[in-house]
């Protein structure tokens, strides 16, 4: 019978222990004491192998070389993981000094939770720095007259791309209203050539993409603030049922093919680039990947432009959906020697170096730049160019509770699978006004 | 007396173990999570204690209830699909020449392919440009048969189920032919002597004494298809509009995208108890079928 007990205390004791080095673990990857060096962490979603993904890893690479003291312990987690890595671990309350977000509803969170802090004194040190982000490029990241990022992207998400070849075949013009763009699309269909490639599987695209732009043009940016503030103005009013009828009339005219549903966003772009589709609307993210799997030849017949106007809206026609890209934040926990380094690396991911280097790998910056025209692919200078004429509309769920967002989404599959979009404006409207 | 009472502290020692660690790691998390769906929980911050509130909402919410409905086609899908064919295939595959042992392996092959795997293959296979299947649908002149079957509401929820019967059949097949090659010879010889062979052996031996081995795999196919996730969220992810949603994506999507934990806790509280019934009541249904079978 002793040795009985002698055993399940054993046996006790192992769990209490693994239990303790359990613990004891976590904390030791956050700080290695023995060499004096100061250890800080970093969470991003530079995981690709595209020239970005590259450089701003090299970044953190030379930001531990010039500064022997400070260890980053890095992970670059991919893009589709990345949310939800990042709300999990601050679930637990595990968040890393420093980590990737992205402006809107998802910043909110952090900011709510009380789990980040302000990074003012950086811009407070470096003026010049801060007067070089582009017009409300810093707007976002703003709470109780604190600035809590940088942003070092930005996110452009409604740009008309058209295959020039296909436009001339048909004698046709880039569309610049809504009656030309329905006239176009009537066209293509009518010779067997998909008027618009989407891939709407993951479903934020057709919202992202085309509907924020749509729907803007429709309402003028001013109501849908409104709306999400549920101040005067509801998802159920006739101009937003407008706006969506709009979509519903792309839709009525094939302007999407059948499976655009179950095709993912990817798909859609090399869909597009064959020659298969004869315009995609889509964001920034485009001119990347298409800069990275297509030829010249092929990169050079694509144009760029932006969603057509509609005539008698309430919105300029001449936006794109958008704003302030990502920035990093920094963790509330991290202080003393930490916060100074993390603040360190913060700037050297995001100076003004960090800005150029992250245009000239085909991405948008908020950052008052100039690139060489040697540095980048033609398209993306293209669309470069194009983004200093437009103004910028808010792009639907970065606004929305994540709810309506979701809501939004779906009533967009709905209405594309034949949905009636009076009900889709309550659902939106029941779940925005739910929080 | 002695040695009875030794042996049951060498049970409770033996067993505590795996019980602890099941209790720690399944037991207690389920409480918790039914605890969690107490609470209005962005998963950030704080949570506010709204009672039975999200419990209501799960029941009055009609996506719930469509996936479901959804999540019942994937176990009717398993139960009348996986069962019956891997029996067949168990009968048919009875011996062991090397054509027989090529198919078994060849049955068996999608269950060690990872289910992520799964789903994208068939995610080309349905793809409505470039899939198999629309593809060979085209060059027979079925024109009018093409589909986009993962986007079109009428046919996807079937179509997502296909994947998973396929990607299942293995095991019960595996388990089957054991369970054939344990009836005793004896039995099916003295079958023989009295004249029954072809179906009435099958229907008076064989299918009798593998009963409980099918009751084990019913009830096995039953709680593997309620948790069904991994092939439709690789697949559609729930869409379009919600239209292939099951209780697993509808909880992960509800959780992980809308950022409503207490809710998604909720959910998964309301899979555990249908989990219960549908087992409850399947073993009901099936103890009456053995009964009946027996005094037969």
């Amino acid at each position: 019978m002793r040795k009985i007990k002698i055993a399940f205390l054993g046996i006790i004791m192992m769990f209490i222990l693994t239990a303790c080095i359990g613990n004891g673990d976590s904390k030791a990857t956050k700080r290695s004491a023995a060499d004096g060096k100061i250890s800080i962490s970093i969470w991003h979603n530079f995981a690709g192998d595209d020239l970005r993904a590259r450089k701003v890893r090299n970044m953190i690479a030379n930001f531990e070389e010039e500064n022997p003291t400070i260890e980053v312990d890095e992970q670059a987690i991919p893009v589709d993981g990345y949310r939800q890595r990042i709300s999990t671990v601050a679930a637990a309350n595990e968040l890393p000094d420093i980590f990737l977000t992205y402006a809107g509803s998802f910043t909110d969170e952090f900011y709510n939770g009380e789990l980040i802090q302000p990074i003012t004194s950086l811009f407070e040190e470096n003026p010049e720095w801060k007067n070089s982000f582009l017009e409300g490029a810093l707007e976002p990241y703003k709470y109780d007259g604190e600035l809590y990022s940088a942003p070092i992207a930005m996110s452009a998400t409604s740009f008309l791309y058209y295959n020039k070849d296909l436009f001339t075949a048909n004698n046709l013009e880039v569309p610049e209203t809504w009656a030309e763009f329905v006239q176009v699309i009537k066209v293509f269909n009518d010779k067997g050539i998909t008027p618009i490639a989407m891939g709407n599987k993951a479903p934020w695209v057709a919202q992202s993409t085309t509907f924020g732009a749509i729907a803007d043009r429709v309402t003028g940016t001013n109501w849908f603030l409104d709306a999400v503030e549920q101040e005067d103005a509801s998802f159920t009013d006739p101009i937003f049922i407008d706006a969506l009828h709009r979509f519903k009339e792309l839709v009525d005219n094939g302007a999407y093919s059948d499976g655009a549903n179950s095709m993912d966003n990817t798909q859609a772009e090399q869909y597009f680039a064959q020659g298969k589709a004869a315009m995609m609307i889509n964001g920034a993210w485009t001119l990347s990947s298409l800069g990275a799997s297509q030829s010249e030849q092929v990169l050079t017949n694509i144009g760029v432009s932006v969603v057509p106007g509609i005539e008698g809206g309430k919105g300029s026609g001449n936006t794109i959906t958008g704003g302030p890209g990502g920035g990093f934040l920094l963790s509330s926990e991290t202080k003393g020697e930490d916060k100074q380094a993390a603040l360190k690396l913060i700037y050297k991911l995001s100076n003004a170096d960090a800005q150029k280097e992250i245009a000239e790998s085909n991405s948008m910056v908020m950052y008052d730049v100039d690139i060489d025209k040697e540095n980048v692919n033609p398209l993306f200078f293209e669309a470069f160019n194009l983004i200093r004429e437009v103004e910028f509309a808010p792009v639907y769920d970065l606004y929305l509770t994540s709810e309506a967002g979701e809501a939004v989404n779906n009533g967009l599959q709905e209405i594309m699978l034949g949905g009636d979009p009076e009900k889709v404006a309550e659902s939106i409207q029941k779940a925005q006004s739910s929080n | 007396m002695q040695s009875n009472l030794k042996l049951k502290g060498l049970l409770v020692i033996t067993l505590l173990p795996a019980l602890l660690l099941y209790s720690f790691f399944v037991i207690i998390p389920i409480f918790w999570s039914s605890y969690y769906g107490f609470f209005e929980w962005s998963g950030l911050g704080d949570a506010t204690y709204i009672g039975l509130q999200n419990y209501i909402d799960v029941m009055q919410s009609p996506v719930f209830w469509r996936s479901l409905k959804n999540n019942l086609i994937i176990v009717a899908a398993s139960v009348f699909g996986q069962v019956p064919i891997a029996l067949a295939l168990a009968l048919m595959l009875r011996k062991s020449n090397w054509f027989q042992i090529f198919v078994r392996s060849a049955v068996f092959l999608p269950m060690v392919i990872s289910t992520v795997v799964v789903g994208l293959i068939w995610g080309y296979i349905y793809d409505p440009e470039i899939g198999v299947i629309n593809t060979v649908l085209r060059a027979v002149g079925l024109e009018s048969w093409t589909k986009a079957w993962l986007a079109d509401p009428s046919v996807n929820m079937y179509a997502v189920a296909v994947p998973i019967i396929w990607n299942y059949i293995g095991p019960y097949l595996i388990i089957f032919i054991a369970a054939i090659q344990n009836i005793p010879s004896e039995m099916e010889e003295a079958a023989m002597i009295d004249g029954a062979s072809g179906w009435k052996k099958l229907i008076y031996i064989i299918l009798p004494n593998m009963w409980t081995t099918i009751k084990v795999a019913v009830v096995l196919c039953i709680s593997g298809s309620l948790k069904a996730f991994d092939q439709v969220f690789v697949m559609t992810g729930g869409g379009p509009a919600e239209s292939t949603e099951i209780l697993a994506t509808y909880m992960y999507n509800n959780t992980f995208l809308v950022y409503r934990y207490g809710y998604g806790s909720a959910v998964s509280t309301m899979i555990i108890l249908l989990s219960l019934i549908l087992i409850g009541i399947s073993q009901v249904l099936m103890k009456r079928k053995n009964e009946g079978m027996t005094i037969r």
